[in-house]
């Protein structure tokens, strides 16, 4: 294995490319604070956080991809990070469709 | 006496075995075959740790949505109290080490020595910035009767001597109370209880329920849960709220308990990279630590907007 070899394959995105990275998250951060600034509630209740999850969401993908350089990996570890959130999703759906499903009387409340 | 004599003539025999046939790099251990199956390995070792990490704040995440879903103007007045500078600040500090580390691995990869021990001080004194501004926030609780454990906050027997800090409130909150002139009331709390008695919110929200009747202002756990005899109940609306400090409580708390144990992780590496461990050839601690890291960060992104910006929108 050559010393060429080695930095080809571990240049991934370069310094410009983490700091393309960077900027999107800090713009992710400052438009987050913005957005829960402005009631949104007229387009649908609970769009707000709606808004901030997506935009949580965005920069979790930017970071998971390039900082922890999921791009560039083996197809294993690729379905371990989505497989993680689909136990999530199974989490929260059975858990929330219990609880919002109770009727009024002694549960509720 | 035989058995270990045997073992060390085994162990001897297997290590010459190795030594004799191949070539051994710095790095790599015994049972795996080169450093790609090596890299591979521990690459997804640590994933599996992290799915189990995800999980179990995923837990965390799971108490929020069910208590969310069930007392949302508790949550929002709760979270409208929190200082979402602080938060804010934070959560840049956290992308600023996140960088920082994902140089760390770059310049790992390329074996340049004191760039990697500059950055991963740098990453360590980002995340020492975030543990302090948590401890102004905490430490703000605390003098507010915030945390939610009797006992645990100031015990304040004289309401003259200390009065309600202002700077712990929201700005807009803050204005809001300077154009009214209002006086800052003497704060007492002998025994160190969670204080609440803003109802604000939920006036607002019996407001618009009574203009709209047929409109879903108040859930239906908030109907029960707020009130006693038709009327707002303020201890049962503080419970509601103390359920959001909880909540708050016990997330920051683990997520900085992450960051800490990740600042031991880098007083390791700062170790390892200051006597030249890491090169094209070895770097693999340095990109788990990393994972590790980037990972406590994208927690904070989803912690950010669900505890300090949610009720936000309600202020205008």
């Amino acid at each position: 294995m050559s010393d060429k070899h080695n930095e080809d394959e571990h240049e991934h995105i370069g310094i410009p490319g983490y700091l393309g990275v960077f900027s999107i998250l800090i713009v992710g951060t400052i438009l987050t604070y913005f957005a829960a600034t402005i009631d949104m509630d007229w387009i649908f209740p609970g769009a707000n956080t709606l808004v901030a999850l997506l935009i949580a969401f965005t920069k979790m993908t930017f970071v998971m991809l390039f900082f922890m350089h999921v791009y560039w990996s083996s197809k294993l570890i690729w379905l371990s990070a989505i497989a993680s959130f689909f136990w999530l999703a199974i989490m929260f759906a059975y858990t929330m469709q219990d609880y919002l499903t109770r009727s009024a009387g002694i549960f509720s409340g | 006496m035989c058995f270990l004599g045997n073992r060390k003539y085994i162990d001897m025999a297997s290590h010459v075995n190795t030594h004799d046939h191949h070539y051994h790099p710095p790095g790599l251990q015994h049972q795996f075959e080169d450093m790609k199956q090596q890299e591979e390995s521990v690459t997804i070792g640590m994933w599996v740790f992290l799915v189990q990490e995800i999980m179990f704040f995923g837990g965390l995440f799971t108490v929020y949505l069910v208590f969310r879903s069930k007392y949302p103007m508790a949550f929002a007045a709760g979270s409208n109290h929190l200082d979402a500078f602080w938060g804010g600040l934070n959560t840049i500090v956290l992308i600023v080490s996140s960088l920082t580390m994902a140089l760390t691995v770059f310049y790992a990869q390329r074996g340049d020595r004191s760039k990697q021990v500059i950055l991963i001080v740098l990453t360590m004194f980002f995340g020492s910035v975030f543990l302090g501004v948590k401890a102004i926030e905490y430490t703000d609780k605390y003098n507010n009767g915030l945390v939610p454990v009797m006992g645990l906050n100031k015990k304040v027997k004289d309401g003259h001597a200390t009065e309600h800090a202002t700077y712990a409130l929201p700005f807009e909150t803050k204005v809001a109370a300077a154009e009214a002139g209002a006086e800052a009331h003497p704060y007492v709390n002998p025994r160190g209880e969670f204080q609440w008695t803003d109802i604000t919110l939920v006036e607002q929200a019996l407001e618009e329920q009574m203009a709209h009747p047929d409109g879903d202002y108040l859930t239906r756990s908030e109907e029960i849960g707020y009130f006693s005899n038709g009327q707002i109940d303020i201890n049962k609306f503080r419970d509601k709220v103390q359920i959001f400090y909880w909540i708050y409580f016990v997330m920051t708390g683990l997520h900085a308990l992450h960051m800490i144990v990740g600042l031991g992780l880098m007083t390791w590496l700062l170790w390892k990279a200051w006597k030249g461990t890491f090169s094209a050839f070895y770097y693999m601690p340095v990109e788990m630590s990393g994972l590790y890291w980037h990972f406590v960060d994208i927690v904070w992104i989803f912690l950010f907007p669900l505890l300090y910006l949610l009720g936000r929108h309600f202020m205008h």
